[in-house]
């Protein structure tokens, strides 16, 4: 089996997810996985990096959308990273670049993320862990 | 009674319990499938009584969904809190849990400590490395459970579990497409001057939230509706019934397009917070020189007039529905000169694997022809889908305004003729 997961680097101290060339119905649970795995890194503000990412269906945007308003109940944002027409044109159909804050380049997305309170980012070494094991935040957040 | 570390008994013991599913699993009602793999369980571990609690995701509970020996737990609805008591416990560490002593304090359902039983074991129940439930076994005399006992029961536990997926999945897909299809108008309106025609075809993968909704109101406005609801399964199902008899009735409130879907967005915020759709909603006049248009995200209809190639309808986007609260939403007039054909759709129609959306659009584009709605439908799914099966679910809508059009019996004229 391929590994499907999606990377989550951090990059100053701020976490960035490395989204898929395509992202539909079949892996946007990964998508949505290292999205709720950025925020339990560092909560706040981070990015999601589109620069590959040629298709989006509306699975895919919907882990979006989840996951900014997660950042933002919480004081932080999600912001993306986008190159190419593929990306903008959904985002233009669907009305999402009147709501999501988008760069160019990842330098431009870093410089509108605050410093990290306390300085050190934190380790890599500690993905996020749920109370329930085996349940994810989602499921178990009802 | 002790357990002795037989191994003949033991092979013997694993066989009887692989043996229960793969002849059960043929079976399709879940409940009689684990009936008879709890009965069987009970038996090969000499227990008294042996359950199963299923993980409700939504309330974090376990709920007793089959016993034996202990049907009373099922029958009272016994619910759980994942993290309390012997099965919530279980559930929360992910880990098997033996109780030599079953009193108030060691397990919170009451029903196990007064009918007597001294002994329980459990065992989690997973499926995907997630928790899906729990199943334990009890014993009326004092007993203690081995690490062998713990060994069967987890691969009952496991059957169990697998067993349980597959059936809720083929259960799920069943309850989706009967619910999509009562869901889609079995017919559409007879509007005078205007002639119709849809396809609805359920994605073969996964099954998503499309669907689409023709009515008229009582003013004899036709409306049409198009949306496609992120997510799938019957979730996505359940939020599309939902979202298609709200918009109905808010249709009914006000004439504005832009009114009805904020009505609708504000709604879902408010109910359904983490849902999130995508719609487009159009009222024409009733003398069906024009349309209205409003659209959340979704994609804007082609339009062909007769002997001109068709475009993709100049309409102002939308946000999506579920996204933000109170956003300004755009009406778009589209002008329908008699002969023309309006194509409504969702993305399944166009969007596919290694394409880009523009792509996808310009195929549509240069398929639709202004001809009559049925014909236009058949040549549409013919190229844009032709013999593949499409992944996500398709809408599919044809409106055309009669060419020869003359019966202008009690209709509004519009200022504009």
């Amino acid at each position: 089996m391929p590994d499907t997961r999606v990377p989550v680097e951090m990059v100053n101290g701020v976490p960035v997810v490395a989204a898929p060339e395509e992202i539909d119905i079949t892996n946007a649970g990964e998508l949505r996985t290292a999205l709720l795995e950025s925020a339990a890194r560092r909560p706040g503000s981070f990015v999601v990096d589109l620069t590959r990412t040629l298709f989006c269906d509306t699975s895919g945007l919907h882990a979006l959308v989840s996951a900014r308003k997660r950042a933002r109940a919480e004081g932080g944002d999600l912001l993306l990273v986008t190159a190419g027409a593929a990306i903008p044109r959904i985002f233009a159909i669907t009305g999402l670049d009147q709501v999501f804050a988008s760069f160019t380049s990842l330098e431009e997305a870093l410089a509108h993320i605050p410093a990290v309170a306390g300085g050190a980012p934190h380790s890599d070494t500690s993905p996020g862990t749920s109370a329930l094991p085996g349940i994810s935040p989602d499921d178990a957040g009802a | 009674m002790t357990a002795q570390v037989d191994p003949v008994s033991t092979e013997a013991r694993l066989r009887a319990i692989q043996s229960i599913t793969d002849a059960a699993l043929s079976r399709l009602d879940d409940h009689e499938l684990l009936a008879e793999l709890l009965d069987r369980t009970r038996e090969v571990l000499r227990a008294d009584t042996a359950a199963v609690l299923l993980l409700d995701f939504s309330s974090g509970q376990l709920i007793a969904t089959a016993a034996a020996g202990l049907e009373e737990e099922v029958r009272q609805g016994v619910r759980i809190p994942v993290g309390r008591g012997f099965a919530g416990r279980i559930a929360a560490q992910h880990q098997p849990v033996i109780l030599d002593h079953v009193d108030h304090t060691t397990v919170l359902n009451p029903i196990l400590w007064a009918k007597g039983i001294s002994s329980m074991m459990g065992v989690p129940m997973t499926a995907g490395g997630r928790v899906t439930g729990v199943m334990h076994v009890g014993s009326l005399l004092p007993r203690k459970f081995t690490g062998h006992d713990v060994e069967l029961l987890q691969l009952a536990a496991d059957r169990a579990a697998a067993a349980v997926q597959s059936l809720a999945a083929k259960a799920d897909r069943v309850a989706v497409e009967a619910l999509q299809r009562s869901l889609v108008p079995s017919a559409l309106p007879a509007v005078a001057g205007a002639e119709m025609a849809a396809r609805y075809v359920p994605g073969s993968g996964v099954v998503g939230g499309d669907w689409y909704d023709v009515f008229t109101l009582p003013s004899g406005e036709l409306c049409v509706v198009m949306g496609d609801v992120a997510g799938s399964g019957l979730p996505a199902a359940v939020i599309m019934g939902r979202m298609r008899s709200a918009l109905r009735s808010y249709a009914l409130e006000t004439p504005d397009p832009a009114g009805v879907l904020g009505r609708l967005d504000r709604k879902m915020q408010h109910f359904e917070p983490d849902a999130l759709a995508t719609v487009l909603y159009a009222i024409f006049e009733p003398a069906l020189d024009q349309v209205h248009v409003c659209l959340a995200g979704h994609f804007p209809p082609v339009i062909a007039l007769p002997g001109q190639p068709a475009q993709l309808a100049p309409i102002a986007n939308g946000l999506m529905i579920g996204v933000s609260p109170a956003v300004p939403r755009q009406v778009t007039t589209v002008p329908i000169p008699p002969g023309a054909l309006l194509c409504f759709y969702t993305d399944g129609l166009i969007e596919r694997p290694g394409q880009l959306i523009d792509d996808g659009l310009e195929r549509l584009r240069r398929v639709v022809v202004a001809q009559s709605p049925e014909a236009a439908c058949a040549e549409v799914m013919g190229a844009m889908v032709g013999d593949e099966p499409a992944r996500d679910d398709i809408a599919l809508l044809m409106m055309r305004r009669r060419p020869d059009r003359t019966e202008t019996t009690a209709v509004l004229v519009s200022p504009r003729e």
